[in-house]
């Protein structure tokens, strides 16, 4: 859209080709660059392209010859409301006012919240927002600013760099915050103060959502705040229950909703959705179950033993694990007894074994790229045992084994949209992909290792479950405190 | 009563700046020996078959395209849009 617009202010009249149900998300992104009403022309998801440009190809071209109507032909300002008191009431008529919805038309087709997740909050009054401040030495008035310089990580598909002392803007609609509306959604979603300095690291990620097929939102914390806060890592972590992982993985989707200006087919326009983002997901790491010498997470982001950080992960896929009894998996691992020992051919033999070996060939079957690996403490204990002494070397291993030929990949949906598929050069090589050979083989696993992501958790009960992409962008929880 | 004291609550909405809106740009008289560029970004179902019936079909025009497999559009420069006279934008991602 801002290429639109970016034509249309020089006078290069524009129409744009796309489906009719995105046509809320071009009207609403429109409006946010100046041109709410770019001529559009809509395709058929079904009809096949050669049959379908013969319904519209005319009124495409139209679009650039009919003259303009009144209403395109005008301009005009919009200043939305910024008062700092939404509304006055009693408790009930709060709760009424904070939970009405308004119907979001097709591919919504349906009401939708307008300030909330779908369930009910804890209605933001002055008082309890003040609380919530004794959370942060950040004075309220604060603009939300970056804390430090971000860098993409080099295996990180895509990224961005903002400095130090940028203001945070939330996507898709760039609207900013300050402390205080951060900590009045702290409140919304039920986060005590000492929650309010990972609440606002993660929303100096700006809470991003999916504009595309079925983006899922996480966070993940490392370091001294686990325990602090008394974060679940353990058994159900991902589930129910805890006082402090369920506000806190709320909190991402009712800022993303406030603060970004997310709707479901407005702007987000994830397909189906993700359960993830659903009362949202919020994990962290234990520590205790690193085995010796593999890093936390908070180090593998250069940051101290001692620092806490949050990261924040958007992914194109759910959660996943990989079949096995844990009664097997122990059975491999104590005396070689088993499927699992009959396939990685250890029939008989007592381990430590690389259970990795059972558990990656579907890993990129069906989707390529860097995953996030959370296992239990005592399987990272045993792939230490093996001879891996560092997560490194577990992503250099997962790494390796992805290596495919071309003819498979070529044989997928996705192309490599860093190199601009088929149009460039491939990274390894250094040849352009048109030029290699089919047998040329080329990892799924992404262009590097360290997209990967292992987090270790405190569970007993032998598994490894996988999320569908690789690591986010780790953010300073003390910068909040 | 308790529960009809009055509070006041605070707006969690993010902050906005106000925005702008714009005429569109005039529409051309005719598209005879104008350059159109055609910037494909999207569903090579569509934009294969589009491309093709645009040249065959609408020969006195001078077509121009950049293409892309991601989401953003390849740009025209500055210079480039001193000499296109109308933009179709092929985004059906």
């Amino acid at each position: 859209m801002p290429y639109i617009a970016r034509l249309e202010k020089a006078g290069i009249p524009t129409v744009l080709l796309d489906f009719e149900d995105q046509l809320n998300m071009v009207q609403h992104t429109g409006l946010q660059y100046g041109f709410p009403n770019v001529r559009t022309v809509h395709a058929s998801r079904t009809v096949p392209g050669p049959e379908d440009v013969e319904i519209w190809t005319d009124e495409l071209l139209e679009a650039l010859t009919r003259p303009l109507t009144e209403e395109e032909n005008k301009g005009s300002k919009v200043e939305p409301s910024q008062d700092r008191i939404i509304f006055e009431g009693t408790l009930d008529e709060a709760q009424t006012f904070f939970q009405q919805a308004r119907v979001v038309p097709v591919p919504v087709d349906s009401p939708i919240s307008i300030y909330t997740d779908g369930l009910p909050i804890i209605v933001p009054t002055e008082d309890k927002v003040k609380e919530m401040l004794t959370g942060t030495s950040h004075q309220p008035d604060e603009l939300i600013t970056y804390q430090r310089d971000i860098k993409p990580r080099p295996g990180m598909m895509m990224g961005v760099t903002r400095d130090k002392g940028d203001v945070v803007r939330f996507h898709p609609n760039d609207w900013t915050a300050t402390v205080e509306k951060v900590a009045t959604i702290a409140v919304m979603a039920g986060c005590k103060p000492e929650h309010l300095p990972v609440v606002l690291a993660i929303a100096e990620s700006g809470c991003r959502t999916g504009t595309t097929v079925m983006n899922s939102q996480a966070v993940c914390l490392s370091g001294p705040i686990v325990k602090e806060i008394e974060i679940n890592t353990g058994c159900g972590m991902f589930g129910p229950g805890s006082p402090a992982n369920a506000p806190i993985g709320r909190v991402y989707q009712l800022m993303a909703i406030n603060l970004s200006g997310s709707v479901p087919g407005i702007n987000r326009m994830s397909s189906l959705g993700s359960p993830f983002n659903n009362g949202g997901t919020c994990f962290a790491e234990s520590t205790a179950g690193l085995p010796p010498g593999w890093k936390g997470l908070n180090e593998e982001y250069d940051f101290k033993k001692d620092e806490s950080v949050v990261m924040t992960m958007g992914f194109e896929g759910g959660l996943s694990g990989r079949q096995f009894s844990p009664g097997g998996y122990r059975a491999l691992q104590k005396s070689g007894h088993g499927g699992i020992a009959r396939r990685l051919d250890v029939k008989g033999v007592p381990g430590p074994h690389n259970w990795l070996e059972y558990y990656t060939p579907s890993l990129w079957a069906n989707r390529e790229g860097a995953v996030t690996l959370i296992m239990v403490a005592e399987m990272a204990q045993h792939l230490y045992d093996y001879g891996f002494k560092s997560k490194e070397e577990v992503y250099q291993w997962l790494w390796k084994q992805s290596f495919m030929p071309l003819k498979d990949y070529r044989n997928r949906s996705w192309v490599d949209l860093t190199t601009n598929g088929w149009m460039g050069i491939e990274r390894i090589s250094g040849k352009h992909w048109k030029e290699l050979d089919d047998d040329y083989l080329l990892p799924f696993n992404g262009n590097t290792p360290d997209g990967n992501c292992i987090i270790v958790a405190s569970s007993e009960e032998e598994i490894c479950l996988n999320l569908e992409g690789g690591r986010g962008t780790a953010y300073s929880i003390d910068a909040w405190r | 009563m308790a529960e009809k004291e009055v509070y006041k609550f605070l707006n969690p909405v993010g902050i906005q700046v106000p925005v702008e809106t714009y005429p569109l740009a005039p529409r051309l008289n005719s598209l005879d020996g104008k350059t159109i560029h055609f910037s494909i970004t999207g569903e090579p179902d569509i934009t294969i078959a589009l491309e093709k019936k645009l040249k065959m079909d609408f020969p006195n025009v001078n077509w121009t395209q950049k293409k892309t497999y991601g989401t953003n559009p390849v740009q025209l420069s500055d210079e480039e849009m001193k000499t296109t006279d109308g933009v179709i934008l092929g985004v059906c991602w």
